[in-house]
Order: C-alpha cells, then structure tokens, then sequence
C-alpha cells in the first residue's frame, strides 16, 4: 500500500537550535498521534509535512507529490487540511463566513458548491445550529469546531491537527476527539498532542518525537508494551526511578529498572511513553 | 405578475432561466430569496421546469439560504462587479476595514487642511511627503504572520501566496490612492504639483513589497518609510528656499519614482514564490 505520506532525513534548524534532526517516517490511513514533550519539534515536524516551512535538508512526498517544487507544493495542499497550534479567526466573520473564506483559500470559487460544502463540514462537527453566529461570540470549543471544519472543508486525504485538544475542558476533548476519529474514517490524519489519553483514544498509531528526533514509532499497544515488567508501586518515591509520582492512592508509581521484589504494576500508555523519553523531558513528581 | 405582500413576482422568463440554472447575479439572488418565501413562485417554478432540474435548483436555494449577508465592504465590492469569492477575500483585509480607511481619512483631511492654511504657492508639502506612507502603510498591514490571523492557514491553502497579496494589494492601494485622490481635489490651488505624491506612492509600496519578500511586511514598510523621510530631509537641507519645490516632487525626482517603481516591480514579480512560504517559527 502506497503511504500517504513519506518522509526521509528530515532535518531544520533555528539559527542555533535544532529542531528537527534527521526525522524519517510514512503515514497511511487512520490516525496517528505524534507525541513529545514541549520543544521536542513536534510543531516543526508539522509544519514542514504541511508545506508551511522547508526543512533544511531530507525530503517527503504527500500522495506521491514532492513540495519541493512550487507546483508539487500546490498539489500537496490541494489534498492538505491544517488546523495550526494557534488557529488564527477574523473575528467579525460568522462561523459559516469563515469556513467560507478558508472555502476560497482551497479554491472552491464555485459559490453554490462552495456553500454546499461548508454547510456540510458545519453539520460534520455539530455547529450547523450556530453556523451563523459570529465567531467572537462563540466558545472556545466551539471555534475549536470551526478550525476543525476550516482544516476539513473541501474533503481532504491527509489532515494535520496541532494540538488541537490544547485549552478544552473536558466534555469539550471527548466531543472534539470523537470528531477527530470520525474525520480519521477514510483519510491519514497526523494528530500533535501532548497528553497520551488523546493518543489511546483516537490513535491507531503513535510517534514519540523528543529532541527534534523519532524516538518511537508503533501502535499504542507496543509503546505500552516498552513499559511491560518496568512500573513498581512503593511507599516511598524510589531514587532508582526515571520517573515517580504520587498517586491517588498515596502510593508511588514508579517507572524505569525496579529493584528485586519491586510491586510490579500494570503498564500504561503514559508509563511507555515516559519511558521512551528516557531523560528527553520527562518530568519527575513527587 | 402582482402578488403577496409586496406585490412583486419572479417573472417567468427568470424563473425559466433560474431552473436551468442561467440566471446569473444578481438577478439569481434575488430569485433565491423571494423564492424562499413566496409558495406562488415555487409553485410557478415546479411549471416550468423538470423535476431534476428543480432538485438542482432547490439544492442551490438551499446553499443560498446558509449564505451570509454580505457585510458593508462586501456589498460594496459586490457591488462593484467583484467576483464573490474575491469579495470575501478582501473583506478579511485588515487595512480595509472601515477603522483603517477611517484613520486614513482623518490623516488626510488634518493634513490638507494643514497645506490649505498654509497655501502661499509653491508645493503642498506635507501633504505631499505624508500622501505616499498612507498606501505603502496600507499594503504592509494587509498581509502577514504579525497582523492577519488566518495568515498560516493561508500560506498552506492551494492559492499562491504571490496572487493573494496581489488581489489584497490591489484593493488597498486602489483604496489609499482613491482616498489620497479625494484629498488633492481639495488642493485646486496647486494644480498639477497636488498629484506629485503618487509616483513616490507606486515606489515605496512597490519596493517595500519586493522586500517583504525577505524582511517581512512591516519591517519591509518601516524600512522604506524611514528611507523616504531620509530623502525628503536630505532634499529640505539642500533646497534654495521655502518656495523651492523638494527635489522629490520635481519632475527629475518623478523619473526617478517612476524608475524605482518599474524595477522594485520586476523584482518582486522574481521572487514571487518566496510569498509561497511561513515567515513564522515555532518549535
């Protein structure tokens, strides 16, 4: 099966930091759920597989299309949808407005084609009823929707959402995430998030990015599996760990090379990933 | 036809037209929303058309009823022959929404009253030095990461970067010129030497663009900003007298705007791909 997309060597540099550093991959369909702590690149690496930023050296393919080239560029966004970490709204515009104009931007000129298609991305993430209402007005969440239906409007293949779940209460993420998995239904959607319920609940892959480099690259179940027989429960926080908290229990959970007879507990997604970051960002608690 | 409360019908040639999908704006506008309300011309419309084509038609009424008004500035542009989707693209332009062009708009009548005060011959000089920076601040404030919030999403749609800063370009700089226009009709006294501002104009917003490119908008603008005050005190020190018209506003200093706005065009039109990428960075 051909990837949606393939990247090799990717590698970019701000001035003196390193951001990304030889990152290589391939997506196909489903969603995957790249993970890493903050300033680990994964803003970065979404940005260059969005066609927003050039890496300084590698390469990818989007659909078999090389941005590389002015024209490859405009192939590869033809088939792109993009919410940014920080999606930007002009604020007088109507939900329906600026869904419309985003419409424009994919070059959707034909007007009553155009409409027909915002209302349905509208209808897709349940703001049909407020599709009229200025986007000011509009909760957080809700705008979140409307990114959502700007980054999906035109029916896109490959889908990049950056951290959209950031700044959600928590009815607002399970609602949001379920529209993550409906839009990840026939398409390749590439998910940053920093927080690993979003990944076991929508990922049907995940990569953990530290350092601008790919840590680990597999299901959930595997990245929860590096932490099978690694997890020990103690009364006090072990020094030994690489990572330790206090759990509601008022116990320590801790995660890295037990010591003999250690309480061994069953390992978590959050458990694997700490431990793929293995000093990259992980932070510990007490 | 006569009948409802408004007394006014889609004719039935329209109404033939619009269900095969002819009529063009705004007359199919004006169909879409008086067919909403009017059972008497759906009924007439089911006449005269077929049942296919009335789906169709039906489809696009309901499109249209999820439209949004037009805003002041979209009806206008509308208005004007603009194509819809154009409109709307201009209307999510910062330097012209109302409060800029209203900004402008004081500027300019404080400083041709300022001029008209001082009307003793010669040139209107500040006028002349202040008209060229109203456009050349327009156009930097109308693209960009610093001041269009969609601006990340639109460097990764399929539109050129390049065409939507020239379509965004257009309307600003035919905005701030029109107002600058209506500023210099109020300057009768001065004849000619009132319109001595726009070469300058087309220059500095021309080469601020060809150097957005590679420093940004604002920078680009503040730039060449500084570097035409630098210009018009450099002429001031060196000019005979009051009365002396600054080297700019000659006809020397016209050629020379004239010149600088066909190269910084020629420019900008190579290192139109460069429009194609972010500016911003984030890790």
């Amino acid at each position: 099966m051909t990837p949606t997309v393939s990247a090799s060597g990717l590698s970019l540099h701000y001035g003196g930091t390193r951001a990304l550093d030889d990152v290589s991959l391939r997506l196909s369909g489903g969603v995957t759920g790249l993970l890493g702590p903050n300033g680990a690149g994964k803003t970065t690496l979404l940005r260059v597989l969005a066609t927003a930023v050039p890496a300084d050296r590698g390469a990818f393919t989007v659909l078999g299309h090389d941005p590389g080239t002015s024209r490859g560029r405009q192939e590869v966004r033809r088939h792109l949808g993009y919410l940014p970490q920080t999606p930007g709204f002009h604020p007088d515009f109507t939900a329906f407005e600026f869904v419309d104009y985003v419409a424009i931007l994919k070059e959707l000129t034909d007007r009553t084609a155009r409409h027909r298609e915002v209302r349905r991305v509208l209808d897709e993430v349940g703001l049909a009823d407020v599709r009229g209402k200025r986007i000011k007005k509009l909760s957080g969440g809700m705008r979140q929707r409307v990114a959502l239906a700007a980054a999906l409007v035109g029916d896109p293949e490959f889908v990049v959402l950056d951290e959209p779940t950031v700044g959600l209460d928590p009815e607002q993420r399970m609602r949001f995430r379920e529209l993550v998995a409906q839009a990840g239904e026939g398409r390749t959607v590439l998910l940053s998030t920093h927080q690993t319920e979003d990944v076991a609940m929508l990922c049907n892959r995940v990569v953990v990015l530290a350092d601008g480099t790919v840590r680990f690259d597999g299901t959930p179940g595997e990245l929860t599996a590096q932490a099978a027989g690694r997890v020990w429960s103690s009364e006090e926080r072990d020094p030994g760990a690489k990572a330790g908290w206090r759990t509601g229990a008022g116990t320590f959970r801790n995660v890295g090379d037990p010591p003999a007879g250690a309480e061994l507990l069953e390992p978590t997604l959050e458990d694997g990933y700490l431990l793929t970051l293995d000093g990259a960002g992980a932070e510990v608690t007490a | 036809m006569t009948h409802g409360t408004t007394g006014w019908h889609v004719p039935e040639t329209d109404l033939r037209a619009y269900a095969r999908g002819d009529l063009e704006p705004p007359l199919l506008w004006s169909a879409d929303t008086h067919l909403t309300a009017c059972a008497h011309c759906r009924a007439a419309l089911a006449d005269v058309t077929d049942p296919v084509a009335l789906d169709a038609g039906w489809d696009r009424l309901d499109a249209e009823l999820d439209a949004p008004r037009p805003g002041l500035l979209e009806s206008l542009l509308l208005r004007l022959g603009i194509a819809d989707h154009t409109a709307r693209l201009l209307a999510a332009t910062p330097a012209l929404r109302r409060s800029w062009l209203g900004a402008v708009a004081a500027v300019l009548v404080l400083t041709v009253a300022v001029a008209a005060g001082h009307a003793t011959g010669g040139s209107p000089t500040l006028f002349l030095a202040l008209a060229p920076l109203l456009p050349l601040a327009g156009v930097a404030l109308s693209y960009g990461p610093a001041l269009d919030p969609t601006y990340e999403m639109a460097v990764v749609a399929p539109m050129h970067g390049f065409r939507l800063l020239m379509i965004r370009t257009v309307a600003v700089l035919g905005a701030g010129l029109g107002l600058n226009l209506l500023a210099t009709l109020a300057l009768p006294g001065y004849g000619l030497r009132a319109l001595t501002w726009l070469l300058p104009a087309l220059a500095l917003t021309a080469t601020a663009l060809a150097l957005t490119a590679r420093l940004g908008p604002v920078p680009a603008a503040s730039l060449v900003g500084g570097g035409w005050v630098a210009v018009l005190l450099a002429a001031d020190s060196v000019r005979a007298g009051e009365e002396t018209t600054l080297v700019p506003f000659t006809a020397a200093g016209q050629g020379v705007s004239a010149a600088v706005a066909v190269l910084a065009a020629g420019l900008l039109v190579l290192m139109r791909d460069r429009f194609d990428l972010s500016r911003g960075r984030t890790v």
